[in-house]
């Protein structure tokens, strides 16, 4: 991802402004409309822009440092920002699902470090904070999304399914039996963007990573193959992430003595 | 009269004619010492402290959460320190006011009450000798709601047969089929007076009236030991109402199934006992007016002409 070769079009403040004032205008049409999002825009833009730009000096900054030790602290901070994040997202569900949030996200991480970096893309040095860090937030923002869908989606299914859930238990099914319609419903919901994705990417949607290295003056065949790996890794392990935390997460609705408890 | 505690063999007024039962007495003796559970204005028994808490956090602007904030619910003690026991192939009705945790007690007999505790004993051995599962699969709780899954009745009756408690022993070696055949099947259907109900139509296409005495069907073919009936019968008219009553005798009488019944409606003369649940707690109603259940190997599928019309809706939902 060299991104400083000669074809490259660096954006600069000028450019940011113009940005912004697209949105300005778009949020001003929201408002004349009432569509009642103007609000909502203008400080999504305005957060977007500044956590873009601190993670943009701090990646800068763990690169030029070039140490392991940076880099995976980096990566740890990810993690915990991951997991306010998917608990602020996923609406009613338990707090004390925190720890097992926290399990899935680390291990996808790990995973997808350790297999996917390592025996894909194989950087000098290992470590490579460029790809590191950035692989990881491209993971951790797509398992964020499927993991805080699919979680919403159990505990309401659950919920609305409660005289069903009454009805397996007191037939002898155990709590996986009686959870198992919420479990793959929630994945297939926690599922849907990411295959989605995956399958319409190259036709007409041309996906951020890909668009971004060839503005930015890469070749596009190693652009798309480049693409491909990430989509279909953050694919494999959103599925992995799902699974996961389905199956750290459905006994929270249960008591030791398999007895159905409301979530919310 | 307060039972005392513990007392496990108290076999009053058996009315049980059966001479034939083989099956030595199935007991389950029941002591609640202590279920907390809240009281909403409408008796309506929800969640208690401990849940109550976690809702309040999580809730947000969900509509659950909103009716809390009415904050003029009290929690209370249900009741505590009951005791009983029931033999093969009684039928219990437990009748009491509104709200005096008649569904509490089913569901913690059948540990599905988390808000419950109870000693149980069945034949001997104490619940806490098995899994949860498998005291369930033994003593069954029916809910009132008729709830059918699957595309079919055929479906919907041999569902609990792909529950692992039914494929599998406690020490995970398989289990002999217990599956019913197609002509156990039709054959149960039809002795028990369903012979309305086709076995290839969507569950949903049912009348309540089909659906609740499905949903008792595949109790029934899953063959407990002990079946706590919740109102199965409430909201249902007449002929319904005494289809469900028959299939229960039925059981009982055939299959040495120990019965309890929660009704709302006037004694049908099939139980054998009455116990009355008021306030927190359960009296033996000896002397009841209900005569010797009837002998007749098969229940009669015609309407039998009701000797007291109940009037519909004396009690709102049990929950």
């Amino acid at each position: 991802m060299n991104a400083a070769t000669a074809n490259s079009y660096p954006i600069d403040t000028l450019g940011l402004v113009v940005t912004v004032l697209l949105v300005a205008v778009a949020a001003g049409i929201s408002y004349a409309m009432r569509l009642g999002v103007h609000r909502q825009m203008l400080w999504a833009t305005v957060r977007s822009l500044l956590q873009l730009l601190a993670m943009g000096y701090i990646i800068k900054f763990v690169i030029e440092r070039n140490s392991p030790w940076l880099a995976f602290a980096l990566i740890a901070v990810m993690i915990l920002a991951a997991i306010q994040i998917t608990m602020s997202r996923a609406a009613n569900i338990p707090r004390d699902v925190m720890p097992q949030v926290f399990l899935t996200l680390t291990a996808s991480v790990i995973l997808q470090i350790s297999v996917v970096t390592e025996l894909v893309i194989r950087p000098h040095p290992w470590y490579a904070p460029a790809v590191l860090v950035t692989m990881t937030g491209m993971l951790l923002g797509n398992v964020v999304s499927a993991i805080a869908v699919a979680m919403s989606r159990f505990f309401a299914d659950m919920e609305s399914r409660r005289y069903e859930i009454e009805m397996l238990l007191s037939l002898g099914a155990t709590p996986f039996e009686a959870a198992r319609p919420s479990i793959v419903a929630s994945v297939k919901m926690g599922m849907i963007p990411t295959i989605a994705q995956l399958a319409s990417s190259g036709i007409v949607l041309i996906p951020g990573m890909m668009a971004g290295q060839v503005i930015a003056g890469a070749d596009p065949l190693t652009a798309a193959k480049y693409q491909f790996v990430v989509l279909a890794v953050i694919s494999a392990l959103t599925l992995m992430a799902d699974s996961l935390i389905m199956a750290l997460v459905y006994k929270v609705s249960f008591t030791k003595l398999d007895q159905y408890r409301p979530a919310a | 009269m307060r039972l005392p505690r513990g007392d496990r063999n108290n076999t009053v007024a058996r009315m049980n004619t059966h001479t034939r039962l083989v099956l030595s007495a199935a007991h389950v003796t029941c002591r609640v010492p202590r279920t907390v559970a809240k009281a909403a204005a409408d008796g309506e028994v929800t969640l208690p402290t401990l849940f109550r808490h976690l809702h309040r956090r999580g809730a947000g602007a969900a509509a659950a959460g909103a009716s809390d904030e009415g904050g003029a619910e009290t929690l209370r003690t249900l009741f505590a320190d009951l005791a009983f026991s029931l033999d093969a192939g009684d039928i219990v009705d437990l009748v009491g006011p509104s709200g005096a945790g008649k569904s509490t007690l089913l569901t913690a007999i059948a540990q599905l009450n988390p808000h419950a505790e109870a000693e149980l004993t069945l034949e001997g051995t104490p619940s806490t000798a098995m899994s949860p599962e498998l005291w369930r699969r033994q003593v069954a709780y029916l809910p009132q709601r008729p709830t059918l899954t699957g595309a079919t009745v055929r479906e919907a009756v041999l569902m609990p047969f792909t529950l692992r408690v039914h494929r599998k022993a406690a020490d995970g070696s398989s289990l002999a089929e217990r599956r019913p055949d197609e002509a156990t099947l039709r054959r149960t259907l039809d002795v028990v007076g369903c012979t309305d109900i086709e076995l290839d139509r969507p569950p949903q296409d049912l009348s309540v009236g089909q659906q609740a005495r499905v949903c008792l069907l595949r109790t029934l073919l899953t063959a407990p030991k002990v079946m706590l009936a919740d109102e199965v019968d409430a909201g249902l008219d007449e002929e319904n109402a005494d289809k469900v009553g028959a299939i229960l005798a039925y059981a009982a009488e055939h299959k040495g199934m120990a019965i309890v019944r929660v009704r709302h409606r006037s004694a049908d003369g099939r139980a054998n006992r009455t116990l009355r649940l008021a306030g927190g707690t359960l009296t033996e109603e000896t002397g009841a007016a209900a005569p010797v259940p009837s002998a007749a190997p098969v229940p009669p599928a015609a309407p039998v002409p009701s000797a007291a019309p109940v009037p519909p809706g004396t009690e709102g939902s049990a929950r």
